[in-house]
């Protein structure tokens, strides 16, 4: 009972950041919003039981990615960029029936049944050891490939963003050799 | 080994054009004149072989289509062995004169034209030799072809290349019917060739017959100028003398007849298509002798010779008597090559210039040797005793006679002016005053000896051959008898003909202008071949330009321009359509990305449904 | 566990990411189409998660934890090319940056 009511809370307050997100015009409401929608998703994560993700979540997304955003959102100084609508009114009018009937076809997709994968194999280890050493467990075993290439692509992006976002030297526009 | 009779011409034919460019002019025209003389003495054993009993010669399977096979071969008999020595003769004769008669064009590619010449001899000698009618259409084709080449061998003159053209759609129009008389012949006997066809001939349906006869006669009209398709004849004068003296008044125009004789057992069998040959022969022998009066160009009037003549021969063919037009056409062969060789000889002098028979006038002093061959051609084709053409003539009239009298008094009406025709040219070019003089500045000398040989040995042919008669009648296995009466009538209608001639040309008894001027719209129909010439080209020929014209205006610009042009418009329509989709906005770029994801689920997971 | 439903899981997440999509679309301000793919990222873990709060696997949250990863890479370098494109045309907004259109 406990969790059905976390749940609805949680789902509540998830889906109205995000209509914040989507909708508000000045954009520092928009990143609140944001940081709003995944807390709040964080403790979706937790009442479904997945401690480590959730955590992480919150670690990750909630701290460095909103952090991130503001930075850049405050570094940058958007006084001097147009100021113009800040939303496309026309593409919003035509997504909507778009949306509506992707909805509809998932719902189908659903409903007409989707090949049941196994059962609950390993729900008495998750009760007995811990959500955090089962996942463990898992990804440094079976998952271990998938592991390294996210090391690896986390490095490669690193460098790629730094590289990007680096101020260019002007050094060549005097034109002396 | 009797292969060889077709393959030396075919031989010459490769070398000459292969490598005529670098052997020369002199040395390709040796080749052609071997080519030819080596096949007539290899026909010659060949002939005695085939005297006694006829025999074939496979040559090749050329393509086998289930149940039947086509091949090519040759069959030996009487006809065709005599025939095929004919044509190699008459050829080599031929060819030696041209060497002659090209000689100031020596130079100039004239290896070309005895290449052509050998591809034509080749082509002949298939039509006649062939044991099937796949063979013969092979031969048929080629001969058309050649005649082309060597009518528009002048290619730089428009007149040259029109009539070449025209003599070639002619025969097109003659070859078509041709082909659908074989195809019918095909489809009513289920075989082509000819032995199978001639047992099996008594049980076909004469009606079926009779339109498979029909078609196959419209191709003998196509390829021997008769009317309707008659009007190339004339015009194909505009090749050089040796052609027209090979092709169309010996060989190839006889191909028709030949034709006609060789497949007689079927048309024997169908009796209302050999009426259809005989009035269309008797026609055109008509037409052609009243044209021939009236006409002035040298050559042209040996051309209407021609076509009377074979005329003349169809006729034969249509009441019956195959032989006496096949030993017309033999004689023929002999004194009109040698008319237009003696005509060649006259225009040779003048270096080519001379066209009209007023032009030149009182040759007899000083080509005295071409005087005597003309006018023994002009005898024998006027019929009298003792040259060749009064034997084979005498054996029409009497035969025409035979069928009805009427038909007899016709043909030696057409006898009569037939040499009337032909001593009104030979009066006015070697007697009366001496108009070159006026017109050219050479002094007519006599031909070259290469020139001369053939034609006396043609001019001893045309004399002696009639006196073959009966050897040629027992080889065909035929017997007749010389009806005195008739002799002597034909003959005495003949010299009557040469009579008014001598009056009206040399004595002026009656004034050749005067007359002329008072008899003119006569005169003028008769020359313009009763208007058929201008009715084809006014109507056929300028009927079908109008309606290319206007097709043209309408379907094709309208209809396929505008297909064409439209499909430019709709991919040019189409292409700004797609190009709006791409704004570079990335914002536009994830709405099509929803759009094609909603599409591919629903394919792939709600279309199996 | 397994009072609440899968259904509801998935309604959250099918919510969430049109949502996400929508945004995609409908912004101007580019940070705030890169905010919206967040938003995106986020439902298809809620999915995840729980699919694998249903089913008694943790392979779902191992894929998570993956995509937590990934989001946090592409949105660093995502917005180094929006503060490199502001330094270069000092815009901010889609509107301009046309020039791959036709």
């Amino acid at each position: 009972m406990m969790q059905w009511i976390a749940f609805l809370f949680f789902a509540s307050m998830t889906l109205l950041s995000a209509l914040g997100v989507v909708l508000l015009p000045n954009i520092i409401y928009v990143i609140l919003s944001l940081l709003s929608t995944l807390v709040m998703v964080a403790g979706i994560f937790f009442v479904a039981g997945a401690e480590l993700v959730g955590a992480l979540q919150l670690l990750i997304y909630a701290v460095a990615i909103a952090v991130f955003y503001i930075l850049v959102l405050t570094a940058v100084p958007w006084e001097k960029a147009l100021k113009k609508d800040s939303h496309y009114r026309v593409e919003g009018v035509l997504t909507f029936p778009i949306l509506l009937a992707f909805y509809l076809e998932i719902i189908l997709v659903f409903l007409l049944g989707i090949s049941v994968s196994p059962k609950g194999q390993i729900r008495e280890f998750i009760q007995s050891l811990g959500n955090t050493q089962v996942v463990g467990s898992i990804l440094f075993s079976k998952y271990f490939f998938a592991f390294e290439l996210v090391s690896l692509v986390l490095l490669v992006g690193m460098i790629g963003a730094v590289i990007i976002g680096r101020k260019e030297d002007k050094t060549y526009e005097d034109s002396s050799p | 080994m009797e292969v060889l009779i077709i393959l030396f011409p075919f031989i010459a034919f490769l070398l000459i054009g292969l490598f005529g460019r670098r052997l020369g002019d002199l040395p390709s025209a040796i080749i052609a004149v071997l080519g030819s003389a080596l096949s007539f003495l290899f026909s010659i054993p060949a002939l005695l072989k085939a005297l006694n009993s006829p025999f074939s010669v496979k040559l090749y399977d050329f393509i086998s289509l289930g149940s039947y096979t086509l091949t090519l071969g040759l069959y030996f008999d009487p006809l065709s062995a005599i025939t095929t020595s004919l044509v190699c003769l008459v050829s080599t004769m031929i060819f030696i004169y041209s060497i002659g008669y090209m000689e100031n064009l020596f130079g100039q590619w004239t290896y070309k034209f005895y290449a052509y010449l050998s591809f034509f001899l080749f082509s002949m000698l298939l039509i006649v030799l062939s044991d099937n009618l796949l063979g013969m259409f092979f031969g048929w084709e080629g001969v058309g072809l050649a005649s082309y080449l060597l009518i528009g061998y002048f290619h730089q003159q428009k007149y040259a290349t029109n009539s070449a053209l025209e003599a070639f759609v002619m025969n097109r129009i003659g070859d078509w019917l041709f082909l659908f008389g074989i195809f019918s012949i095909f489809y009513l006997f289920g075989n082509l060739n000819l032995l199978d066809i001639f047992s099996k001939v008594k049980e076909i349906d004469p009606n079926l017959l009779g339109l498979a006869v029909l078609l196959l006669f419209g191709g003998a009209v196509g390829k021997s100028g008769q009317v309707p398709l008659h009007t190339w004849l004339p015009n194909a004068m505009a090749g050089p003398t040796p052609v027209s003296a090979l092709l169309h008044s010996s060989t190839m125009v006889a191909a028709g007849v030949y034709m006609v004789a060789r497949l007689y057992p079927v048309f024997e069998s169908a009796p209302q298509g050999l009426k259809v040959v005989a009035l269309i022969g008797g026609l055109t022998a008509l037409f052609a002798s009243l044209a021939a009066t009236s006409h002035t160009d040298i050559k042209k009037i040996i051309a209407f010779s021609t076509m009377s003549q074979l005329g003349l021969m169809f006729l034969a063919l249509g009441i019956g008597d195959k032989n006496s037009a096949m030993f017309h056409l033999t004689t023929h062969a002999f004194f009109k090559a040698l008319l237009f060789l003696s005509a060649g000889s006259i225009i040779h002098a003048f270096h080519h210039h001379a066209r009209d028979i007023y032009e030149v006038g009182g040759l007899r002093k000083y080509m005295p040797i071409t005087y005597a061959t003309f006018f023994v051609g002009a005898l024998a084709l006027a019929g009298i005793f003792p040259f060749a053409g009064f034997w084979s003539k005498d054996l029409i009239i009497a035969s025409s006679y035979e069928a009805s009298f009427s038909l007899g008094v016709f043909v030696s009406f057409v006898s009569f002016l037939t040499a009337y025709y032909i001593f009104r040219e030979g009066f006015v070019m070697f007697y009366g005053p001496e108009r070159h003089k006026g017109h050219f500045e050479e002094e007519p000398h006599e031909a070259p000896s290469v020139m001369l040989v053939p034609m006396v040995v043609l001019a001893i042919g045309s004399a002696v051959v009639g006196f073959f008669e009966g050897w040629y009648m027992d080889a065909l296995k035929e017997h007749k008898e010389m009806h005195l009466n008739i002799a002597i009538s034909s003959v005495a209608i003949a010299l009557l003909g040469i009579g008014l001639a001598y009056l009206v040309f040399v004595k002026r008894f009656l004034d050749p202008e005067k007359l002329y001027q008072s008899l003119k719209p006569v005169h003028t129909t008769f020359r313009e071949q009763f208007f058929t010439e201008r009715l084809y080209h006014k109507i056929l020929a300028g009927g079908y330009m109008l309606y290319s014209k206007v097709l043209y205006a309408t379907f094709e610009r309208q209809f396929i321009d505008g297909v064409v042009n439209s499909s430019y418009a709709v991919s040019s329509a189409l292409g700004s359509l797609f190009k709006g989709l791409q704004q570079g906005r990335v914002n536009l770029y994830i709405l099509f990305l929803l759009v094609g994801f909603s599409l591919l689920v629903l394919i792939t997971f709600l279309g199996g449904r | 566990m397994k009072i609440v439903p899968l259904e509801a899981y998935l309604i959250l997440s099918l919510l969430l990411f049109g949502l996400g999509v929508f945004g995609m679309i409908v912004r101007r301000n580019l940070v705030a189409v890169l905010m919206s793919t967040e938003l995106a990222l986020n439902a298809v873990n809620v999915a995840f998660v729980g699919a694998d709060s249903h089913l008694g696997l943790v392979d779902g949250q191992i894929f998570a934890l993956f995509i937590i990863a990934l989001a946090a890479v592409e949105a660093a370098v995502g917005l180094g090319i929006i503060v490199a494109i502001f330094r270069l045309r000092k815009v901010e907004s889609s509107d301009e940056l046309t020039d791959m259109g036709g």
